[in-house]
């Protein structure tokens, strides 16, 4: 049985389709890329199997429940966490207590419990915090712990926001656009990350726009445009496929306009 | 060097605490004691009013609803009922809480600024229903006679104990506040102020959250209103007016965001100033007066230029000055 | 009850409603402009009525005179008020925006003691006191006059809106205010002018009601509170809806005196305004998108 299964997706804006009818398994263990031209319908997709939006047809089912209309602070306690294309960190936090945040999925002290200051709060508290630190340590920004977040280079607050997912616990990360804005040197420190959380037992789903990356480090691939499913396999045989080419030769015209 | 500034925190924490509750040892001015312990009462709501706006960026536009119903709330169960004050000020607080979360839970489940509205509008209907609820309230006249608290059959009557008394709760309102902000609830809700998207990508519940802090801001408001009618002996409509609401978030809003000390000495500053001849010696009756007159434009005006040119109010000037100093 | 005794109360709503409908006018504008409730809109609504007894009673101004005096200083004072405190605040943000107007209405309103005095003011009616005849019941001249000039007010608002570039560009804003500022619309200029209109339109109301109530210092918020119920229960946001709000807003507290009590006869905007923000958030008419958080 795979991890996540979608089926028929669509969701419409005013007259615009902008995810049709798209259907695709991801498996436990395996890194799946989403790619597509500008306008293709990745980040609407995205938003959708995180649950920020809901599509107007289709389902997502996860670990074989239906989750599309589940709110999405309950699909992350389930174990299924996200980052952002335009990364949503908290600025004025340091980079440990972001971290930290991201736990709050897996902890459990309340309001109550928190004002009266129980043992057991302090002592999460204190679990949560050197948890946080070796994820910090995990994506290499072991020595950014106490720097607010507002502080740090573009590249690095990205691989924070991944460190800040991990700490949800998920089964199955999302990534939107991990590499955009990154040079070459953090991006394959990106595709170490990668293959580093894939290895501690998460599924990946990486919406990307660019190839690159994405022909490195993906098991499967699927091709949307125009709101379509294009295309789905691996890498060596989506690189050959004449409609992907066709999709991304158009963008390319389109760019030179 | 974390543990250093904790030593030296607690150390100011009890020199400040030590200090507030000797006042009534040092003086036994009973117009300044009552001014105080009036302060005090304002903390206790301010507290509340510091977690919803600062913490959970939200306003309410009615929290002396709130107050008035934990003062109306406990003074009608010990004077018709004959209950002890303890239950009404358990009375108090269970209600608001309650109110708090009927008012929260539809208007918060909604994104945009619904609160603010929602509190405004209920602020007012309980001040008609105070004035016009003849049979529990008093209506316009307010109810007297309100037994001062006792303990063990021993009535509180002087105006050192119930400063005492009050602060003590203020005091205990404080510390429930100061574990909130330092705990998972407190991270979350400073996530939430930076960004709700990246709050919600770590499985925090926004709606609950918010909530959750209304209901105790509620509650708060709560207790300071039964502590205000056992203490003052005596409640009316006025007290509890749009006025008061529009004052308590003056207050919250020169304190600050991401603060209780900030809020704090904002609701001392603003509770004394019209009182400011129980603090200063030889102030004449005619300057108190102008001062009373001009109140409302300076607190006006204030509230304006904070939002307009300091950023998180006091607390934020605060903490720009200590960034400043550390990079020196 | 009979049926002229119900005419009666159905007047006496149709007039509340009116100004109503006028303070409601105003927290939609600038609703729509900014996102924001304009908490110091009842204050317009007084500035109106007392500027005009101002201009009329202390500078010894003709009556007409005074109330184009006291409306158009209202005015004026609405879009100092946006230039001055609203638009250093260049982030927009509707909360501060409210704590801002919160900020105002406070000043506003004690400026006014200062000035005019804690006292109520007295204006004349406009053209002399008595009242009409309609189908047996009676309606005080002055009533008339506030009828016709919401209904000219509104009028006006509809030709601006619709058949002026100033009305396409705040329509445009409206709906969607970054990408009229990507077609030109100058969107801080819109926020001004909300004000301005806001102001005028709260002023209007204020001057058409004090001959019959007298004005004083402190009558804002209770009629901004109103209004904003009005605007509410039409549907924040929408011009129309404002008006119809206000009418039905009017009407519901003239049938709340004559089949229950005058006692509460303030709740019932309070209680509808909350009614509606629970049940239905986009009011009557509403074409206001629900968004779940």
């Amino acid at each position: 049985m795979s991890l996540l299964e979608v089926r028929d997706v669509t969701r419409r804006f005013g007259g615009l389709t902008a995810v049709d009818a798209v259907s695709f398994d991801v498996h436990e263990g395996m890194i799946k890329a989403i790619i597509g031209p500008n306008g293709a319908g990745k980040t609407t997709l995205f938003n959708v199997l995180t649950s920020f939006d809901r599509p107007e047809e289709g389902t997502v089912r996860y670990d074989g429940v239906d989750i599309t209309s589940w709110r999405a602070h309950h699909i992350v306690r389930r174990g299924i966490a996200r980052t952002f294309q335009n990364t949503e960190l908290f600025e004025e936090m340091s980079a440990l207590e972001n971290v930290m945040a991201g736990a709050h999925a897996v902890t459990r002290s309340g309001f109550l419990a928190a004002a009266l200051r129980l043992p057991w709060t302090v002592r999460e508290q204190r679990e949560v915090a050197e948890e946080s630190g070796r994820l910090l340590r995990l994506v290499g920004l072991g020595e950014w712990a106490d720097a607010p977040a507002a502080d740090m280079p573009h590249g690095l607050r990205r691989l924070l926001e991944i460190a800040r997912a991990l700490a949800t616990k998920p089964r199955l990360l999302l990534l939107d656009e991990p590499a955009a804005g990154l040079n070459i040197a953090e991006t394959s420190a990106l595709a170490e990350a990668l293959y580093r959380i894939r290895d501690r037992g998460s599924t990946i789903v990486v919406v990307e726009h660019d190839m690159g990356l994405v022909m490195e480090v993906s098991d499967e691939i699927v091709v949307l445009d125009r709101g379509c499913k294009i295309a789905e396999g691996p890498p060596r045989l989506i690189q050959k496929d004449p409609a992907v080419i066709a999709a991304y030769l158009g963008e390319e015209e389109a760019d030179e306009l | 060097m974390h543990r250093n500034v904790d030593i030296k925190v607690a150390v100011l924490l009890g020199l400040i605490g030590a200090s507030v509750f000797s006042v009534p040892l040092l003086t036994a001015d009973r117009y300044m004691l009552r001014v105080l312990t009036f302060v005090g009462v304002n903390v206790i709501i301010v507290a509340g009013m510091a977690l919803l706006f600062g913490y959970a960026g939200q306003v309410s536009l009615g929290h002396a609803a709130f107050y008035g119903i934990g003062a109306y709330a406990s003074a009608h169960v010990v004077t018709v009922f004959g209950w002890p004050w303890v239950a009404g000020v358990a009375i108090a607080i269970v209600l608001t809480a309650a109110g708090g979360l009927l008012l929260a839970l539809p208007s918060l489940r909604l994104r945009g600024h619904y609160l603010a509205m929602a509190t405004l509008a209920f602020g007012e209907i309980m001040r008609v229903a105070f004035v016009e609820g003849k049979g529990v309230t008093g209506g316009p006249d307010g109810l007297s006679g309100i037994p001062f608290p006792s303990f063990l059959g021993i009535e509180v009557d002087s105006a050192g104990g119930n400063y005492w008394l009050v602060w003590s709760a203020a005091a205990a309102v404080l510390l429930i506040a100061s574990n909130l902000v330092r705990s998972r609830a407190g991270r979350a809700m400073l996530a939430l102020h930076g960004s709700e998207a990246g709050a919600m990508s770590c499985g925090m519940d926004l709606t609950g959250l918010k909530v959750r802090v209304f209901v105790i801001s509620a509650a708060f408001a709560g207790l300071a209103g039964s502590l205000y009618a056992h203490v003052v002996g005596f409640i009316s409509p006025s007290t509890f007016s749009l006025h008061v609401s529009v004052l308590l978030v003056a207050m919250a809003v020169l304190g600050g965001t991401r603060s209780l000390a900030g809020p704090v000495l904002a609701a001392v500053i603003l509770t004394m100033i019209p009182f400011a001849d129980a603090v200063i010696p030889g102030l004449s009756r005619s300057a108190v007066e102008t001062i009373q007159e001009w109140q409302e434009d300076v607190y006006g005006l204030t509230i304006i230029a904070v939002m307009l040119f300091v950023p998180g109010g006091i607390a934020g000037a605060l903490r720009r000055i200590a960034a400043k100093g550390s990079v020196r | 009850m009979g049926g002229t005794e119900l005419l009666q109360f159905g007047l006496a709503g149709l007039k509340n409603g009116s100004i109503y409908a006028l303070v409601a006018l105003g927290f939609t504008l600038v609703y729509a402009a900014t996102g924001a409730i304009n908490f110091a809109q009842g204050e317009f609504y007084m500035l109106g009525g007392m500027l005009s007894v101002w201009a009329y009673a202390d500078l010894g101004l003709p009556l007409p005179l005074a109330a184009v005096t006291g409306v158009a200083a209202t005015a004026v004072l609405g879009g100092v008020f946006e230039l001055a405190a609203i638009r250093p605040r260049k982030d927009g943000d509707p909360l501060a925006i409210i704590i801002i107007t919160v900020g105002g209405s406070m000043v506003l309103s004690s400026m006014a003691r200062h000035l005019f005095g804690p006292t109520e003011r007295p204006l004349p009616a406009f053209s002399g006191g008595g009242s009409v005849k309609v189908f047996g019941a009676s309606l005080e001249v002055q009533s008339v006059w506030i009828l016709g000039m919401t209904a000219l007010a509104v009028a006006a608002l509809w030709y601006l809106y619709n058949r002026t570039g100033l009305g396409r560009a705040m329509r445009a804003c409206a709906v969607n205010r970054d990408a009229a500022r990507i077609v030109g619309v100058d969107t801080r200029l819109m926020v001004t002018v909300s004000f301005v209109l806001a102001a005028t339109l709260g002023a209007l109301a204020g001057l058409a009601v004090t001959p019959l109530t007298q004005t004083v210092f402190d009558v804002g918020p209770s009629v901004g509170i109103k209004g904003f119920a009005a605007a509410i229960l039409g549907g924040l946001g929408n011009p129309i809806a404002a008006v119809v709000g206000g009418l039905v807003l009017g009407m519901l507290e003239s049938l709340s005196i004559a089949f229950i009590s005058s006692t509460y006869k303030d709740a019932i905007a309070l209680i509808v305004l909350l009614s509606v923000l629970f049940l239905r958030p986009q009011g009557i008419l509403g074409r206001w998108r629900r968004e779940k958080v």
